[in-house]
């Protein structure tokens, strides 16, 4: 397992936090009408991920070049904390042909090859791909692997099991990564999922099952780190589901009415507490803190920028690098 | 007493999740399971003639599982099932509010199915009613092996006043560390570890153990006290602790389970009697703390340490010998320590 590096992970956090804010704010300032999820700059559904960043920077920080990510429809996140550009990918997310996937992907459809990164809006659906490119890993006997995000109410789609159940039998390099941010849009976990928790799942496919309690970086980063240099080893895959806070609605525009325990998600927000941490710890001050944050929001503003001043396709491109 | 025995019931769904499950082959108790071993002390339970039940209520499943096969048919003979009605924070806070509103309702006996960590929550908030526990979680040294349907009759028939509490009972003893205006509990070992981290709690690099102080230590454990109970066995009963100082480089050394399935060759420099009451300062000036194998808490040279052994645990209910005391006299052969 690499050196602990808090600040660096601090300062990823607090990267994505700015550019989910951000996002937020875009996204919302021309929808006109406010219903109308084609309107505006940005068009299209927006999941944000905001409040979930410990399990993407946990993760990716034991990452390296070449090895795989695959995301789902709240992807931003593992994006950034997996190193995709944040020029391309904003530009993607506006629809503009410097984006990722020239624009005609938009926020859930990610692709960057390069870095071995992608998403989609079917949920559960990059588990499959992620045992494929685990399954290439393991055959050009490298050391990479493949990490499969998803949230605790796609682990209920066939396409989970089957996975744990292949990435098992063929002892895959791969780490499936369960984010329970406890609802699946409107719906409360216990509502949907037999069990409580999916490492209980992972138990019955013979492979280590953690759950990690706290919306916690560092708690993330060891159980990451543990089940990675397992697989990198060949010891196999892992679960690790991780309890987390989706801060936002589920998507740009949700008004969560159904949620009783929204009142309390201001103050279950990981960064000031992770802040807080490494200040007792003497590792980050408050001059830190500030130049972090301007850095952040620099980076940022500076890849809206780059997406908007983007060209548009051109009409006569709409059938170009389209499959299907 | 005897008609009306209620007993109350403690479960813990984060137990048996942790990191261990990868580093140290630690094994699944699933959501499942722990509600089928509730299950099965039910019907010990309501064999002795228990009428009412309080369980714990929580948000991980047990609570809930455990109240859909009370509503079967096949459940009609069990003792009355109640919850305790309170807030979920998910957090330990809910086992210690779940144990202080029993003591509230005045119940008999209270039963815990959880490991270490679970049973160490209970320390100051189960007063002078008898614990028995059932083990679930990793790593476990305090809590027996015991079949929750055996547990289940010795709760019972120690809750309906068929058994003598004094026969079978006894306070368990336990370690406190002191390190500023901080004062955390343990029931079965403190360790002093190097570095800063304490994220994923669990401590099972070996390289990392400075010191390790142990309310007992008996030779079939696992975890941190099988040190001890490789070195010099303390028994739950005998008025002192262990303490033990260990070094990488020592030429003296030991081959224990330091958590399931990871065994580990260590160095030893110290091995000393701890005596109870007495405060005894750490020996080193800067790292982690771990209770009861889960790291807590980071110090400097800055706080002095100290550690304290005591004779203020829970009241423990020993199954095996409730079982004995139990037992029909044709059969018994009652005064086995069977706590050694
Ligand atoms: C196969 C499929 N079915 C249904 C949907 C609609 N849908 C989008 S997100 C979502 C809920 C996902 O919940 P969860 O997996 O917990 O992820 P979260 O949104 O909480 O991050 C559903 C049902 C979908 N995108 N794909
Ligand atoms: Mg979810």
């Amino acid at each position: 397992m690499g050196e602990l590096d808090r600040l660096a992970m601090y300062q990823q956090m607090v990267r994505i936090r700015q550019y989910e804010s951000r996002i937020m704010q875009e996204y919302h300032a021309d929808k006109s009408p406010a219903w109308d999820i084609g309107a505006g700059l940005i068009p299209g559904e927006m999941h944000l991920a905001a409040g979930q960043e410990p399990a993407a920077v946990g993760v990716c920080a034991h990452l390296k070049k070449g090895d795989a990510i695959t995301a789902p429809h709240r992807p931003h996140h593992f994006a950034l904390a997996h190193r995709v550009d944040m020029n391309k990918m904003t530009a993607e997310i506006y629809g503009r042909t410097t984006g990722l996937c020239k624009g005609k992907g938009g926020h859930m459809h990610l692709f960057d090859p390069e870095n071995h990164f992608s998403c989609s809006g079917i949920i559960a659906q990059g588990l499959p791909v992620a045992c494929g490119q685990a399954m290439a890993f393991q055959r050009k006997g490298t050391d990479h692997v493949a990490v499969a995000v998803t949230g605790e109410g796609a682990a209920n789609q066939g396409a989970f099991h089957e996975s744990l159940n292949l990435a098992a039998v063929w002892n895959l390099p791969v780490i499936f990564v369960i984010e329970d941010n406890d609802w699946a849009i409107s719906v409360p976990k216990d509502a949907s999922t037999a069990g409580a928790s999916n490492a209980d799942r992972a138990a019955g496919y013979g492979m280590p099952g953690v759950r990690v309690e706290d919306n916690d970086v560092e708690a993330v980063y060891e159980a990451a780190g543990a089940a990675i240099d397992r697989a990198r080893a060949g010891d196999g895959p892992s679960l690790i589901e991780i309890h987390t806070l989706r801060l936002f609605g589920h998507f740009e525009g949700d008004a969560q009415a159904y949620r009783p325990e929204l009142e309390t998600v201001n103050e279950r927000d990981p960064i000031p507490q992770y802040a807080a941490a490494l200040q007792e710890l003497g590792v980050l001050s408050e001059d830190q803190i500030a130049s972090i944050q301007a850095d952040a929001d620099a980076e940022v503003d500076a890849a809206i920028e780059f997406a908007k001043s983007s060209p548009e396709p051109a009409p006569e491109d709409a059938l170009l690098h389209v499959f299907a | 007493m005897a008609n009306g025995a209620t007993v109350g019931v403690i479960a813990n769904p984060a137990s048996s999740r942790d990191i261990r499950r990868i580093v140290a082959r630690g094994p699944a108790t699933t959501t499942n399971d722990k509600i089928n071993s509730l299950a099965r002390l039910m019907e010990g339970l309501a064999a002795t003639g228990v009428k009412n039940v309080l369980s714990m209520s929580d948000a991980g499943g047990i609570a809930a599982g455990l109240a859909g096969i009370a509503a079967k048919a096949s459940a009609m003979h069990w003792p009355n099932l109640d919850f305790v009605d309170q807030k979920i924070t998910h957090s330990p806070d809910d086992t210690i509010n779940a144990a202080k509103a029993m003591q509230d309702a005045g119940v008999d006996a209270i039963v815990v199915l959880g490991g270490d960590g679970t049973n160490r929550l209970l320390i100051g908030s189960t007063g002078s009613i008898p614990v028995a526990s059932i083990s679930t979680g990793t790593n476990n040294a305090y809590p027996r092996r015991d079949e929750p349907t055996v547990v289940g009759f010795a709760a019972g028939l120690l809750a309906t006043g068929h058994i003598d509490s004094a026969a079978c009972t006894y306070r368990a003893k336990t370690l406190t560390i002191n390190a500023g205006d901080i004062s955390l509990p343990a029931l079965v070992d403190i360790a002093v570890v190097t570095g800063d981290r304490i994220a994923s709690g669990a401590v099972w690099d070996a390289d990392s153990l400075q010191e390790v102080f142990l309310c007992f230590a008996e030779p079939d454990a696992v975890g941190l006290s099988s040190i001890g109970g490789r070195l010099q066995p303390v028994s739950r009963r005998n008025p002192h602790g262990l303490r033990i100082r260990t070094d990488a480089t020592s030429p003296r050394r030991v081959t224990v389970p330091i958590a399931p399935g990871l065994v580990r060759d260590l160095g030893i420099t110290a091995v000393t009697a701890l005596p109870p009451g007495e405060t005894v300062a750490i020996n080193a000036d800067s790292g982690v703390i771990s209770v009861d194998g889960e790291r807590s808490l980071r110090f400097t040279a800055d706080t002095p340490v100290t550690v304290t052994l005591q004779h203020d645990g829970p009241v423990v209910l020993d199954v095996p010998r409730a079982m004995h005391e139990a037992a029909l006299p044709t059969t018994t052969t009652k005064g086995e320590d069977t706590h050694g």
